[in-house]
């Protein structure tokens, strides 16, 4: 995977993030974190992991889903699942 | 879901309608755990079919079901299915005439109804879906519940508790389900059991048969065909499977 995939792919991310958590694209950036918004409570972090996993084809296990609680760390997980360096 | 090969809780398993849905599962080739209070009961239901594990545990006690649940988990990994199938069926009027004036419904069975009744479906839910979430394991919490949901006269905690449960089940339906992990209530109709025979008087009974317009009480063995219709449906999600004959129409 080139560094276009992988901008393609944080960019499909931060669409999702955008519109599970209701929040403007411009609000998502790599620092952002389950602490710094109210709407990302756990329930809506399961949304997320869901939509993420539809979108993405693939299944986060446990440990996945309790890392990936910012944009840097979900995009992290997700390179990590598709073998990207 | 075929239910072959599927790791089943089902609590209060060892009489009534735990029982027969028991037997339905053996059927389906489900590897069953009963959790139960009674001892010698559990006793005899294993000697009766081996291939049921049991486990004592007084599930309306949050640390028993820790613990309970914790020795599940460490012997059979994630459970696929939790039937919530416990409780007691209590019939007390919000007021009683007495000889002497009017007596309250008694806090003490108050309690005792809804530990039963209602804690104990939320703190077995809780334990049990903790790990299959946490094992990312899909499957299906069945709640039973009861037509006293609606308000049944002269069963104020009863019919509060298994109102209780209908709730839990569409608030699990919406949380869970996302991870997909369906919640699910059956409410049975009155139903041929001791437990019918010892709380229901005979003439509350006759009279309930009357309104129903299949004019019996249902058999534990159609209750527990239904808890299995609604496992094996994917589809069944957050609602409550009404099995009273057309008693509510």
């Amino acid at each position: 995977m080139d560094w276009k995939e992988i901008a393609y792919m944080d960019g499909k991310v931060e669409n999702i993030l955008a519109e599970v958590l209701q929040i403007s694209i411009t609000m998502v950036s790599d620092g952002l974190s389950m602490k710094d918004i109210n709407t990302w409570d756990s329930l809506k972090h399961m949304e997320l992991i869901v939509t993420l996993e539809q979108n993405f084809g693939i299944e986060f296990t446990f440990d996945d889903i309790v890392a990936m609680q910012s944009v840097r760390e979900i995009k992290r997980v997700l390179r990590e699942r598709s073998n990207v360096s | 879901m075929n239910l072959s090969g599927k790791n089943v809780i089902v609590t209060g398993g060892v009489r009534g309608l735990g029982r027969a849905i028991v037997n339905k599962l053996v059927g389906k080739g489900a590897l069953i755990t009963v959790f139960d209070l009674d001892k010698v009961g559990l006793t005899n239901l294993h000697e009766d079919q081996p291939e049921v594990n049991c486990l004592l545990c007084d599930i309306s006690d949050y640390e028993q079901v820790v613990k309970a649940t914790d020795t599940y988990h460490e012997e059979h990994g994630s459970a696929t299915v939790l039937i919530n199938n416990a409780g007691i069926l209590h019939s007390e009027p919000l007021l009683r005439l007495t000889q002497t004036g009017l007596e309250r419904h008694q806090v003490a069975s108050w309690n005792r109804v809804l530990a039963a009744d209602l804690s104990s479906v939320f703190f077995m839910t809780a334990c049990v879906v903790e790990k299959m979430v946490s094992s990312r394991t899909k499957g299906v919490v069945v709640n039973i519940s009861s037509v006293s949901a609606a308000g049944n006269v002269g069963q104020s905690a009863y019919s509060a508790a298994k109102a209780g449960v209908n709730a839990l089940t569409a608030v699990w339906a919406k949380e869970l389900g996302p991870m997909g992990i369906r919640s699910i209530a059956v409410a049975p109709g009155f139903t041929e059991t001791e437990s019918t025979k010892r709380a229901v008087s005979e003439a509350v009974l006759s009279e309930t048969v009357k309104r129903v317009p299949l004019r019996r009480l249902a058999k534990p063995d159609e209750i527990a065909q239904g808890v299995i219709s609604v496992i094996e449906n994917d589809f069944f999600n957050g609602k409550v499977f009404q099995l009273d004959g057309g008693l509510i129409l």
